[in-house]
């Protein structure tokens, strides 16, 4: 069993035309994709209706769906499908007549009694959909186009609900007999009238779906302006694909297979920075707001001195740090309402200090009779950030005397303890870590982190007085009343800490710099008309 | 033989309804809601409650667990609590790449395994031998994200040869599908052809050192015959052994390489409906790979008895 000079030399021969088949191969297969966005989410879309689920089902709602009103990068309201609205006089009865052409994907037109179902659905959900139909005396159609909102008394944020699809539930317009369904039970027909159309039979589930082109969309005239704005669609197909590895995604976009990585590696940052082909851009100009909810109805934090002492103890920059954030993207929180929201205030922020303030934290607990109780940090441990941060927060704890236990578990572990009431040693909890988009922090109304009725949000605090003034919101009129409010608001929520901010982080997006036009909206969930190919 | 045969099916039932009623109990027992999954991270208590009575997540376990193992008797897998999709479809559109990549991996593997193995063997002790316990070392010891990460960059990123990741179907064409698999399975094989050539070496080693091998070689065989035709054989079973344990476990098991290589395989399939608390997924998906191990391993223990015709059932 000799091998011979000349055998070695035929087999590395074949060994190499072997290797460079694949080169051949995959020229031959690459799709001819000028024309298609190849788009890594930042999870994976499992739920596709709206009225659902507020994850990924809101990107996917955007996309094969329209609504009655959009907002702006200003966060004024501006019409969408609605062509022509008004307000009677005594402001009771709205009004809203639907642009011409207006089809759904299955080739029937959109009527206003779709509108009108798609309006009960969503009002059963959404924070402020509930509250409209709190005030509602009819909803009813007109004609095919038309339809009226009829209350019992003036509501001025009617339209600034309506246009909420940001922060709260999507007010996705759908067909009658889908938007009938219970908002529990899932509409899986996929049938909008929005810019883009679900390629059902191009779906892989857990892998990507295929967004076509609407071709009988007609987008409203005015350039794109965040949500508002006409929805032109310059590309004919963007394929979302969910890649879980950060670092074949990151691979898949050099490599030119992908266009776009919603959320990028931040250890990644540099070296995208250094790629010719590559840019981070910021999308969501709004950014996120970390922020850890304690448990009102149990000790130690029932107590209110305990409450102000975790709002003295935390050091946001440190904790931003530790959780993973790069320095460049992040920003301290002192506003219940987020920053650079229209509400955003300086009121009631003496407690904030660079650093924290540990002695001042120590002797509120003292102050609050801290007598030793186990303080149990529900900690994410498939969400980096939140675990990071939750690691850091037991040991700043541990170290001003508090016996800090940290709950490891993934996400979906957290939210069910989370709703747990019940004492620590019943299963409860004392404090876990979340974050919400920061501009969702400008509507008290639709955010149930920014009510303290003691039910609507996970920790329960309750403060009727607040709340007194929380009700005021939808009855005042213009914009520096609800200022007013928003500062006589924040007064007493930073006494009596309902939720104590950890800080803003902003994350951009990877994208190769041959797609451009992306729309700038002040939140995660990312629009895909106006976007294009350089080269097309 | 027919005997042995149905003993084994009728056990593989039994250890199935085991797995089967194991991780029902095992998945309700784990803390994570589905309800609070589909509704999303800011929903409020009361539309999760909403979802879990639509989904029948309310009733009892008993009842449920009734319901399960009814529907499943029927043929019935269920749908997805997430999507709505058949649970079957769910799973056939995985099928495919999972079961691809591990029959392109056990086809490389066995081929070099063996090769290396009976080589190495042929020459214990020599240079080739130590170069390929080095390389058995080294296949076997370096993580297989380690190999795909380095295969990634070299043979996508820079040279531009194979894509990154992805997995068309073999009804998408031939070339297509074989490309996006080149570079999974040869990282995938490193650490099976590793394994495969140790314990091929050890048996044929074994196999080698035995009197009749000697006879063999004194009558004049040459080393084709002895090595192909002797020692081989005799040295077989323990390595169909190694392959079929392979060959299954790469069936349940290529998680990881499904992960680096973006593959939309059954690994990564579980992993997202067990994030996700998908019962009826995770359910069926491990009740189908249970099936497949038992179904492998009885292929080669049948298998035993065309090497070996001392070895009857």
């Amino acid at each position: 069993m000799t091998i011979t000079r000349r055998e070695i030399i035929k087999t590395g021969l074949a060994a190499g035309t072997a290797l460079s088949m694949p080169t051949i191969l995959r020229a031959q297969t690459s799709p001819d994709d000028a024309r298609t966005v190849r788009w890594v989410t930042d999870g994976e879309l499992v739920v596709f209706d709206p009225i659902v689920s507020l994850t990924l089902a809101q990107n996917h709602a955007l996309a094969i769906y329209d609504t009655l009103f959009e907002s702006d990068s200003k966060g004024i309201p501006q019409p969408q499908m609605v062509g022509k609205w008004g307000v009677s006089e005594d402001k009771k009865t709205y009004t809203f007549q639907l642009r011409d052409g207006l089809t759904f994907h299955d080739g029937s037109p959109v009527a206003a009694a779709d509108c009108v179902a798609s309006i009960r659905r969503w009002g059963q959900v959404d924070v402020g959909g509930k509250l409209i139909m709190a005030k509602v005396k009819d909803i009813s159609k007109q004609d095919e186009k038309t339809f009226t909102i009829t209350l019992n008394e003036p509501m001025p944020l009617l339209i600034p609900l309506l246009a909420s699809s940001y922060v709260g539930y999507y007010l996705a317009i759908m067909r009658e007999k889908d938007a009938k369904l219970p908002p529990t039970e899932q509409v899986t027909a996929n049938i909008g009238s929005g810019p883009f159309k679900f390629n059902q039979a191009l779906a892989k589930p857990g892998v990507s779906f295929t967004y076509d082109r609407n071709e009988q969309y007609i987008p409203r005239q005015e350039p794109a302006d965040a949500f508002a704005g006409g929805k032109f669609v310059k590309v004919d197909r963007v394929v979302t694909q969910y890649i879980s590895d950060q670092q074949t995604a990151f691979a898949a976009l050099q490599a030119g297979e992908v266009d776009l990585v919603q959320v990028p590696s931040q250890v990644l940052y540099p070296v995208i920075k250094s790629d010719f082909n590559l840019e981070l851009e910021i999308i969501n100009t709004s950014g996120q707001d970390m922020f850890l909810r304690m448990n009102c109805l149990q000790k130690p934090f029932n107590n209110v001195k305990a409450r102000q002492a975790m709002l003295h103890l935390i050091d946001q920059e440190a904790i931003m740090l530790a959780a993973g954030f790069d320095p460049n993207y992040i920003h301290p929180v002192t506003s219940i309402f987020g920053n650079s929201t229209p509400y955003s205030n300086d009121e009631n922020t003496g407690w904030y200090k660079k650093g924290g303030d540990p002695e001042r934290a120590k002797h509120l607990l003292q102050e609050a009779g801290y007598a030793g109780e186990t303080v149990v940090i529900l900690q994410a441990t498939d969400w980096p950030p939140a675990s990071n941060a939750a690691q850091y927060l037991a040991n700043t704890l541990r170290k001003i005397g508090v016996s800090a236990e940290l709950a490891p578990s993934d996400w979906a572990g957290v939210e069910e303890r989370r709703a747990k009431k019940e004492p620590i040693e019943d299963g409860g909890w004392s404090v876990f870590i979340s974050d919400f988009t920061n501009s969702k922090f400008g509507n008290p109304i639709s955010l149930p982190l920014l009510a303290a009725n003691g039910v609507d949000y996970y920790g329960w605090p309750k403060n009727d007085e607040y709340e007194a003034l929380r009700a005021k919101w939808v009855e005042v009129e213009t914009l520096e009343e609800r200022q007013a409010l928003a500062r006589a608001m924040q007064r007493l929520a930073w006494d009596f800490v309902g939720t104590v901010m950890l800080g803003q982080h902003i994350e951009p997006i990877a994208r190769r710099k041959s797609l451009i036009g992306l729309v700038h909206v002040p939140s995660a969930v990312y629009p895909m008309w106006n976007m294009q190919k350089a080269s097309t | 033989m027919a005997a042995y045969i149905l003993r084994r099916v009728v056990s593989a039932i039994a250890v199935m309804a085991m797995v089967g009623a194991f991780v029902f109990l095992l998945l309700r027992l784990a803390p994570g809601d589905p309800a609070a999954i589909i509704a999303g991270k800011s929903a409020t208590a009361e539309v999760i409650a909403g979802i879990r009575e639509q989904l029948g997540l309310n009733e009892p376990l008993p009842v449920q667990f009734i319901h399960w193992v009814r529907d499943m008797l029927r043929g019935d897998f269920g749908v997805s609590i997430l999507t709505g999709q058949p649970v079957l479809k769910l799973i056939s559109q995985r099928l495919e790449a999972t079961i691809s990549l591990s029959i392109l991996t056990m086809i490389l593997s066995v081929t070099v395994g063996v090769s290396f193995g009976i080589l190495a063997a042929w020459r214990s002790g020599g240079l080739i031998d130590r170069i390929l316990a080095a390389f058995s070392a080294l296949g076997y010891s370096v993580p297989v994200f380690v190999i795909g990460y380095f295969f990634i960059y070299f043979f996508a990123i820079r040279t531009h040869w194979l894509p990154v990741q992805g997995y068309v179907p073999i009804d998408g064409g031939l070339r297509p599908w074989f490309v996006h698999l080149i570079l999974p399975t040869v990282a995938l094989s490193l650490a099976y052809i590793a394994f495969i050539a140790r314990v091929t070496r050890a048996s044929m080693l074994e196999v080698l050192s035995e009197d009749y091998m000697r006879t063999a070689a004194a009558k004049g065989a040459s080393s084709y015959a002895m090595l192909f035709h002797h020692a081989l054989k005799n040295a077989g079973v323990p390595i169909l052994t190694v392959i079929g344990i392979s060959f299954a476990y790469l069936i349940g098991g290529v998680v990881l390489t499904e992960t680096v290589f973006n593959l939309p395989g059954i690994g990564r399939l579980v992993v997202s409906a067990i994030n996700n608390r998908d019962y009826p997924v995770i359910q069926s998906v491990l009740i189908l790979t249970s099936g497949m191990y038992v179904l492998i391993n009885l292929t080669v223990d049948l298998a035993y008895t065309l090497i070996d015709p001392r070895i009857r059932y």
